[in-house]
């Protein structure tokens, strides 16, 4: 029994080893999986006929004939559905009509005074005349449909007045023909919603196809066009068929999301006819194709990341971290190479450890406050630069960062080389010196370049040291090492929680977070194969 | 040093191995300049930890001299922005220590079985494929962490748990776990494997299970190099900037009751990294800012004493018992 126990517990030990290290990488899939597949789609997607009036206006890509045919095409097949809903609006939002009845109510009686009439039958005429008008405008403005109805029997019935023949006025008939057609099946209770519901179709239209053809060109760019991608498009085109509304839950303060078809409102009117065939027109308008769209990685972004790509960032994040190496890595090797190489193991050496300890653990803020303070507020103004958050504070700040890491991995690497080596080096007559260089350094290479590229991932990575130090979310790009820039890291703070435009735009929110964890994930997975390499060529030595 | 000096003599052996007294004290001055600007250079980490603690220091002395130590630690009244400005971080220091309790409640145990895993359990072949997969862990970064929290784990603890808001103690602690994963299991791989063959082969040869072996034997032989690793967690949770400061919320208050997770809570980290950019040069706020900064560099300069004891009391076993 006892034993039986005793294994048990054996095996529940081992299962519970097991399971943590499969925690261990479901953690990696469940981190990286939705970032990367998400980001992805920054790059390649279905781009429609608005992307591609986008990238030739913008950067003049692609050929002028095709997207100017395509969008033409788009245009016609668009002008229908505006046909739809104009046609529809003539008896939901009925101001206009009502003008050009006033309208030619004033005409007639104009023409009436010209005609010089006694004042009987000009009087008469008139009044006659306002009767109808205003049995038109009562009909337009009810909101009874039987009311409607009757006060436009009443119009027609006036229609075969000889006094109206052949003047002026004749043309209410027309309006009054034309206001019974559209509003046969139209519930006149329901108009004020019919009317709002218009308006937000008209906006969604638009945010769907871009401006209306022959409108003004609008001043920000991202309402210049419309959804540039299916998938986004495809978001529009539910908002338009699908109503959300915010709905009580029981029991709970927090109000749930609910979907309302649209077409509900619509139902037993000719404009039901749109929501059927809006899906297709739109995929004929936008003719959705997959566009694989590298150029991400080096445009710039229009205002607020919402077009464009991460060109400045991957630009600002390779400046900062190569001019960080570029200091620290001398430092870094210089250092380790003397305490492997020159220094014994005495009070003074420990000292320096444990400093260089010290210094691998300081928080990543405190070198942020650190290089705010020094290098920013103390070291720019002490050469009399303006102290101001740039390049140059940043990348050293990033510099002090690293310096631990890189003599860490430079010193491992040192001592990694085998005793031998040296002997035969020094017993062929060579100095200590060139000993160093010409043989410990290149044995040592592959070991202290792999901490390199470790530390240059760091780098590249880190956010909080140069909050304060040289980063900022958007600014034009740098143009001296003075001047502060956009990086993949803060860009990837800022896009996720600083920016309300990205919020619209989630692919190019995950689209920066993903080139920031490729560009880590490449350098690493670098530095993996090049250990991996130099411990086989370690074996095969032995 | 001495054959090169006769290249040109053809007999170079012939002639006695001495130096004459310039190329002796050329080679000797060389000798210890060199030294000397080596040393310089490796000392430049030393200056580095002394400029950071002088420049921080330097920013909090205004605050620090004002007398306002007492409220910052005693008091939770966090308001730099007011006429009568506070600050009181006691609720912020608490946020921080909250944060990392949490983040290694998840963290040790996963980290210390994922360690014996690595060491005892997985074959050759399989640590290879693991222990890549803990350096990619440790490579993201935090930034990253921070976005996935933000915009995945957030909704997600929303719609799942129904918590008020996804942004909170537990996703943070959460997130926190992840990150101090890779360094707790790379130091305690390290402390377990150090942990000589012959005393596991003792423990199994005297008819102990493996559980037996390892939680009998060589985790008490290793506790203080464990000990150091879960250091090294609590080090990398407190002072991790971006995730906390995206993901717990920014609340600056206590969670009530003290084990509600899915309260909001402020850290250290993240109140510098939030306010410090609206704070202007020579201000009170910016002033208090640095000596949460102090705080933040006292506390991880004591857990790096801490766990350089725990290391080197254990190398010292190690080193007693071979």
């Amino acid at each position: 029994m006892r034993e039986k126990l005793r294994h048990i517990k054996d095996k529940l030990f081992t299962l519970s080893a097991n399971v943590s290290v499969i925690l261990l990488v479901l953690a990696l899939i469940v981190v990286l999986g939705p970032m990367l597949a998400k980001g992805f789609t920054a790059v390649v997607f279905e781009g429609t006929s608005e992307f591609r009036r986008l990238q030739l206006e913008e950067h003049s890509r692609g050929s002028k004939e095709e997207v100017l045919a395509e969008i033409n095409q788009g245009q016609k097949e668009r002008r229908k559905l505006h046909q739809m809903i104009e046609d529809f609006n003539v008896g939901i939002d009925t101001s206009e009509m009502y003008d050009s009845a006033r309208d030619v109510y004033r005409k007639y009686s104009r023409n009436l005074r010209s005609l010089d009439l006694p004042y009987d039958e000009y009087s008469g005429k008139r009044r006659k005349a306002r009767e109808v008008r205003d049995l038109f405008l009562d009909a337009i403005e009810s909101e009874d449909s039987e009311k409607v109805n009757s006060f436009l029997e009443k119009v027609f019935a006036e229609q075969d007045n000889k006094d109206f023949q052949g003047t002026a006025f004749e043309k209410i008939f027309t309006l009054a023909e034309r206001f019974q057609q559209t509003s046969k099946k139209i519930d006149f209770s329901k108009r004020d919603q019919y009317k709002e519901d218009l308006v937000r179709i008209k906006e969604l239209i638009k945010e769907l196809f871009g401006p209306a053809p022959g409108a003004e060109k609008p001043a920000l760019i991202m309402e210049q066009y419309g959804a540039t991608r299916w998938d986004m498009a495809q978001k529009v085109i539910d908002e338009i068929i699908h109503k959300t509304k915010w709905v009580e839950q029981e029991g709970t303060a927090a109000l749930a999301k609910k979907k309302v078809d649209r077409r509900k409102t619509f139902e037993g009117t000719e404009f039901e006819a749109f929501f059927d065939v809006l899906p297709g027109k739109a995929k004929e308008i936008l003719k959705p194709k997959t566009t694989f769209y590298w150029q991400y990685f080096i445009d710039d972004s229009t205002p607020g990341h919402y077009f464009g790509g991460v060109g400045p960032e991957i630009i600002g994040t390779l400046t900062l971290t190569l001019l960080a190496m570029a200091m620290s890595i001398p430092l870094g090797i210089t250092a380790a190479a003397y305490l492997v190489e020159c220094a014994g193991e005495n009070i003074v050496v420990k000292i320096i450890r444990g400093f260089i300890n010290t210094l691998a653990g300081v928080p990543s803020i405190v070198f942020g406050l650190f290089g705010m303070a020094f290098f920013v507020m103390y070291l720019l103004p002490l050469f009399g630069k303006q102290p101001q958050a740039c390049i140059l504070t940043a990348s050293m700040t990033l510099a002090v960062l690293v310096l631990p890491v890189i003599i860490r991995a430079s010193e491992e690497a040192i001592r990694a080389v085998p005793r031998t080596y040296k002997e035969a080096s020094l017993a062929l007559g060579a100095g200590n010196f060139s000993t160093f260089i010409f043989v410990t350094m290149p044995a040592a290479m592959p070991g202290i370049l792999t901490g390199i590229i470790l530390s240059l991932s760091r780098a590249a990575g880190e956010t909080a040291p140069i909050l304060f130090t040289g980063a900022v979310a958007l600014g034009p790009i740098p143009d001296s090492i003075f001047s502060p820039t956009r990086t993949l890291s803060y860009g990837s703070y800022d896009i996720a929680v600083g920016d309300r435009l990205a919020m619209q735009v989630p692919h190019k929110q995950y689209g920066m977070v993903a080139t920031l964890i490729l560009l880590v994930l490449i350098l690493n997975i670098i530095a993996i194969c090049i250990r991996s390499r130099m411990s086989a060529k370690l074996k095969g030595q032995k | 040093m001495n054959v090169q000096n006769n290249k040109k003599n053809k007999n170079e052996f012939d002639l006695p191995l001495l130096l004459t007294p310039g190329q002796d004290i050329a080679g000797y001055a060389g000798r210890h300049i060199g030294r000397a600007v080596l040393f310089s250079i490796t000392a430049f980490s030393v200056v580095a930890v002394l400029l950071i603690l002088f420049f921080v220091m330097k920013q909090a002395w205004p605050f620090i001299v004002s007398g306002k130590w007492t409220e910052f630690l005693s008091s939770d009244q966090w308001y730099p922005q007011a006429e009568d400005a506070e600050f009181g971080a006691l609720a912020i220091v608490t946020g921080s220590f909250y944060v990392t309790l949490i983040a290694m409640l998840i963290a040790s145990p996963i980290g210390l079985l994922s360690a014996v895993f690595l060491s005892d359990i997985a074959p050759f072949r399989l640590r290879q494929i693991v222990k890549p997969v803990i350096e990619i862990l440790a490579a993201i970064p935090s930034v990253a962490y921070g976005f996935f929290a933000v915009l995945v784990l957030a909704p997600w603890l929303q719609d799942h748990f129904g918590f008020s808001t996804g942004t909170n103690a537990l996703n943070a602690g959460i997130i926190l776990a992840v990150m101090a994963l890779p360094t707790i299991i790379s130091v305690a791989e390290d402390a377990l494997s150090s942990i000589g063959r012959d005393i596991r082969e003792a423990s199994y040869g005297l008819g102990a299970t493996r559980a037996e072996t390892m939680m009998k034997v060589v985790l008490p032989a290793a506790h203080s190099g464990i000990i150091a690793a879960f250091i090294l967690g609590v080090m990398r949770a407190v002072g991790e900037t971006m995730v906390v400061w995206m993901a717990s919320g920014n609340a600056n208050q206590f969670p009530s009751p003290w084990w509600d997770v899915s309260a909001s809570v402020r850290t250290m980290t993240a109140t510098i990294a939030g306010e410090m950019g609206e704070t202007p040069e020579g201000s009170e706020h910016r002033f208090a800012l640095f000596a949460l900064g102090v705080l933040l560099l006292i506390f991880t300069m004591l857990l790096n004493l801490l766990s350089e004891i725990f290391t080197s009391s254990f190398k010292r076993t190690m080193g007693g018992k071979r």
